[in-house]
């Protein structure tokens, strides 16, 4: 039979018709010639003659062409379905959005699975990410915040990096600088509002009187901070943040004029800021700035140069660079140190100190103050954002396993169209709009799912000492950064679907039964390749997960050295007393008489610092007798003044001598109680009792104190810390008190019971101390609030790893058997036995199992390092960890290829080879 | 020549009532449509592939017929072509114009010739 189909196409050619209404139109055209032509050899004519007449009735060239003209302009748009190149690879694209919808309209298990996935892997890669940008990149809302840099010390040996400098350096820096066009400096506070009672604690800072003014943050209403409103005795002035504003005064223009009472002081409010302007300090917005000379009101002293608590930032020059201004703050940092030593200390200390260097670091994106939530969770956030990307890419693996299996029952489809004369290219590029579209829908989810988990992370990481607020808003970069995600996902997971689902034969995938064929065995080999590689990706989220867990169980399990349990702290602020210095002794006997004699009360006491309190810190030099220390390095110790019932009422054991008692008076010989450590560090097993240490300090005064004890180490600043070497001294022998202390009371009962009573007692003593209540439990929880996040996010996530790796297994191994049914068939009706088969099943998904495990075991092993500044009482290859980890992945595994495998081990010879 | 202008012109006006009518009682496919003109004609009347089935898909897109691609076992599939419902008003009403316009023909030409 001749092929008219090329004569008839060509006719029809000019018409540009859609290629499934030409097609159309040619079969039904060819039958009708394949008829004639058959009619006219059966009567008589030779084959030549009869295709000859046949070819004359389409009568010339154009006739067909020409009558049809009309009729089909109908169908000159472009199709829905992809047929040939219509020029610009782009062109078309709604349509194809519009057939992938329908065509995933058509699959909704296939789709519910895939969005569920993506929209959990998408969205907590969008609330990671918005939380970075948050932390981490987002600029300051101030005029040319790439000018900004922060002038910090240089680290040295024995030390961390240190943002902070002392007011005599702060001034020093600010009248002699000339490589900023303007410094400033800035202390972040928490600064008590209330007028006695429980205390009402808002972020303030100490600000310097150009703060405002370099920053190039204009008032929004009144007027800024001036250099003027900061010089030495001043009487201080107020101005609030926008927010600030709006929340606690709804905006009132009023405000301007009136006053704000901050510690107990009274202070004109002058203005409020520029909307949107929280400050430098990421995650601390500050609601009230007064000058940094007002600090003086609050009984510190202005010129003590050993109290670091400024931050310095500077303005470079325009068309200055780092550089430049950091090889000109290197030239000035020996005068300007040098002009400021603190005179109280060592030849030794004083030496250490005129060699410190200014060191300048970019500051764009706001401060890096030392514990800011910068600081802390900067590099927790970049682990998280790792881990929730190992979950996506996981969920992605599943989608392609998906797809893959859903090409394969597409390949007819595919194959018409590519009969119809679609390109490859076309096809592809219509299926990978199918999974973009997927992958968008996911991400649609997955925003509302950020949302909610962003901000749920931000209210998981505020503790009651330490609020951290973020505006978490989706602004550009979170924006690209998702739909980065999307396209990225759209390609990762439709890619190797859409080159395998386009690779097939036109001709030969149109017949039935031939998906089962050839190309469903390498489509099975591709998907136990993606499974291996979840099974990879998995382990190291579940090496991961065990790390962090087993950390923060050895947190929650190690001794600190005190009984986190049943200890009610009571911070007291006596600032709104008014009182003088010498009147606070008394005034704290007389509370803490009244707290003992309260019901319920073990025992109580009162010290300067209480365990885990992350917030201040006393370091004194120390000098033994006999100890000489390293070279270059200042021995200090962290000390603590307290009453004689702290030990006890921590359950500090004892370990040699005696605690303090009430004889350890004023008048009486100085006498220190110190730690284990600071025993073996600085006496080399040599007994401490009766023996004399020297600490730096106008507190303790000039005389040596006798060691009368030692006590267990306790943990200082949080429980994953170290212990460190301290020195307890009793009040009684303390020159110099400030005015805010803790006391601490056992309690018989819980806590919390105990506050109204504890402040009934305390107002009966003096009505405008201001109190702020916490429990020791409470204390150690928040200290490892970074372990306790870690430990349940990496849970969370390497549970889902583990979830979407099952569901990827079970796919795949019932993919393998329904595939496998007729070989089984002929292998149970050749006598196998139920359990060979099994096996047969089960090895399959063993080797899959076997190669993920071995990738993911160089994989954690190689990425585990990373994290090791995290853990706690375990090393990064802690060998039961890894065991655990696999334990638990096979478990799942061998589980969800059993349920397949024990489908195929009751194949039906019978049904099986009948089916095909 | 000569023949295939009158050819033309008879289908002008007739192509499509022959097309309706042959359709009226069953589905037929195209070249069936044209054999049965062709027999039925005694040859006097053809359609070729170029002009049946553009009509056909004009007669379809105005929706007097409908075109249904039917697969018959050991056959390729075809497209047969019924009538619509309006496509049967639209025969009844052609019919009878071809019934007075013929009546009104055969008297004209009956006295020419008496």
């Amino acid at each position: 039979m001749p092929d008219w189909k090329p004569e008839i196409l060509r006719r029809l050619a000019p018409l540009k018709l859609a290629p499934t209404r030409e097609a159309e139109i040619a079969e039904e055209v060819t039958q009708h010639l394949d008829d004639r032509y058959r009619e006219l050899v059966a009567s008589g004519q030779s084959e030549h003659e009869a295709f000859r007449t046949t070819l004359d009735e389409l009568k010339g060239e154009d006739l067909l062409a020409r009558s049809l003209r009309r009729l089909e302009r109908s169908f000159d748009r472009e199709p829905i379905a992809p047929g040939k190149d219509a020029g610009n690879f782009f062109s078309g694209i709604l349509q194809d959005v519009r057939f992938a919808l329908r065509i995933l309209r058509k699959t909704p298990l296939i789709t519910s699975i895939a969005l569920l996935s993506l929209a959990l892997g998408i969205g907590a890669n969008t609330a990671i990410f918005s939380l970075i940008d948050a932390v981490m990149l987002r600029m300051l809302p101030v005029q040319n915040p790439e000018q900004l840099v922060q002038i910090g010390l240089k680290p040295r040996m024995g030390q961390n990096a240190n943002t902070t400098v002392t007011n005599p350096i702060w001034e020093q820096v600010r009248d002699h600088q000339d490589v900023f066009s303007g410094v400033f400096a800035w202390s972040p506070r928490t600064f008590d509002l209330a007028n006695g009672g429980e205390e009402n604690d808002i972020n303030g800072i100490y600000a310097s009187g150009d703060y405002f003014n370099v920053l190039g943050v204009r008032p929004a209403a009144g007027r800024l901070l001036a250099a003027s409103d900061d010089i030495r005795s001043c009487p201080g002035v107020a101005v609030l943040s926008y927010g600030f504003w709006q929340d606690h005064y709804a905006g009132a223009q009023s405000v301007i004029g009136s006053f704000i009472r901050v510690n107990g002081h009274e202070f004109p409010i002058i203005g409020i800021a520029q909307r949107g302007f929280t400050g430098t300090d990421v995650g601390t917005p500050f609601g009230v700035a007064i000058p940094i000379c007002a600090a003086a009101i609050f009984g510190r002293s202005l010129d003590d140069r050993t109290a670091w608590f400024l931050s310095m930032m500077g303005r470079l020059k325009p068309g200055a660079n780092i550089a430049q201004a950091q090889a000109r703050m290197k030239v000035l940092s020996a005068p300007l140190f040098g002009a400021v030593v603190p005179q109280d200390s060592s030849a030794n200390a004083q030496d250490f100190f005129r060699r410190n260097t200014f060191a300048l670091t970019p500051a764009s994106t706001g401060s890096s103050s030392v514990d800011g939530v910068r600081d802390q969770y900067s590099q927790p956030l970049q682990i998280l954002m790792f881990v929730v990307g190992l979950v996506l890419l996981i969920a992605c693996a599943n989608i392609a396993s998906l797809l893959l299996a859903r090409s394969a029952a597409r390949q007819k489809e595919i194959a018409l169209r590519l009969s119809l004369g679609a390109s490859r290219a076309r096809l592809i590029r219509q299926v990978l709009t199918e999974s973009i579209v997927l992958s968008g829908a996911g991400a649609i989810l997955g925003v509302f799912f950020a949302r909610w988990g962003s901000a749920l992370l931000v209210r998981f990481v505020s503790t009651d000492q330490s609020q951290v607020f973020l505006d978490l808003k989706m602004d550009g970069p979170v924006l690209a950064f998702t739909i980065g995600i999307v396209v990225l996902c759209g390609v990762l997971f439709g890619i190797l679907p859409a080159f395998r689902a386009t690779r097939v034969s036109a001709s030969s995938a149109m017949k039935e039964g031939q998906s089962q064929g050839a190309g469903g065995r390498s489509q099975s080999a591709l998907a136990r390749w993606i499974v291996a590689v979840q099974v990879a990706l998995s382990l190291i989220l579940l090496v991961g997960t065990g790390l962090f867990v087993r950390t923060f169980a050895n947190l929650m399990t190690v001794d600190p050295g005190f009984d986190r349990n049943n200890v009610l702290l009571i911070d007291t602020n006596v600032h709104s007393a008014g009182l003088p210095e010498p009147a606070l002794v008394p005034l704290y006997g007389q509370m803490l008489a009244k707290l003992q004699a309260l019901p319920g009360v073990v025992s109580a006491s009162q010290c300067l610092l209480y365990p885990l309190d992350s917030g201040d810190e006393w370091t004194s030099e120390v000098s033994v007798p006999g100890y000489q220390p390293p070279s270059g390095v200042v021995p200090g110790v962290y000390s603590n003044w307290v009453t004689p019932g702290y030990f006890s009422t921590m359950r500090t054991p004892l370990v040699e001598g005696r605690v303090f008692a009430a004889r350890d008076s004023a008048n009486s010989t100085p006498v220190v109680v110190i730690n284990q450590l600071l025993a073996n560090t600085y006496f080399r097993g040599q007994d401490p009792i009766g023996k004399h240490i020297h600490l730096g300090g106008q507190e303790i005064g000039e005389k040596p104190l006798e060691i009368i004890g030692v006590v267990q180490n306790a943990k200082r600043d949080s429980l994953d810390q170290d212990f460190l070497s301290t020195a307890y001294v009793p009040l009684a022998q303390i020159h110099s008190i400030r005015e805010d202390t803790t006391f601490e009371i056992r309690t018989a009962m819980t806590p919390g019971a105990l506050i109204p009573a504890v402040r009934d007692a305390m107002a009966s003593i003096n009505k405008s101390a201001s109190l702020q209540f916490s429990t020791l439990k409470q204390q150690a929880d928040d200290s490892v609030i970074q372990e306790h996040l870690m430990a349940v996010l990496s849970g969370f996530f390497g549970g889902l790893a583990l979830l979407l790796t099952a569901i990827g297994l079970y796919g795949v191994m019932a993919y393998v058997v329904t595939q496998r049914t007729h070989e089984i068939g002929i292998r149970m009706a050749l006598g196998a036995e139920q359990t060979s088969i099994l096996c047969l099943v089960m090895r399959e998904a063993a080797i899959v199992l076997a190669v993920g495990i071995a990738a993911g075991l160089l994989g954690s092993v190689w990425i585990t390092r990373m994290v090791r500044q995290f853990l706690f009482g375990i090393t990064p290859n802690d060998s039961s960890t890894l065991a655990l980890a696999i334990t638990v992945l096979v478990a799942v595994a061998l589980v969800a290829s059993y349920v397949p495998a024990r489908r195929a081990m009751r194949v039906d010879p019978m049904v099986a080879l009948k089916y095909e | 020549m000569d023949n295939t202008t009158h050819e033309f012109e008879w289908k002008r006006g007739s192509a499509e009532l022959l097309i309706l009518s042959l359709i009226e009682a069953r589905p037929r496919h195209g070249y069936e449509i044209s054999k049965l003109i062709e027999q039925r004609s005694e040859g006097t009347v053809r359609f070729y592939v170029a002009s049946l089935y553009p009509l056909l898909y004009r007669l379809e897109t105005r929706g007097w017929i409908q075109g249904r691609w039917v697969e018959k076992s050991g056959q390729r599939r075809r497209r047969y072509y019924r009538l619509t419902r309006q496509g049967r008003k639209v025969l009844a009403s052609q019919r009878r114009g071809w019934h007075v316009f013929v009546e009104a023909i055969n008297r004209i030409t009956e006295v020419e010739n008496a």
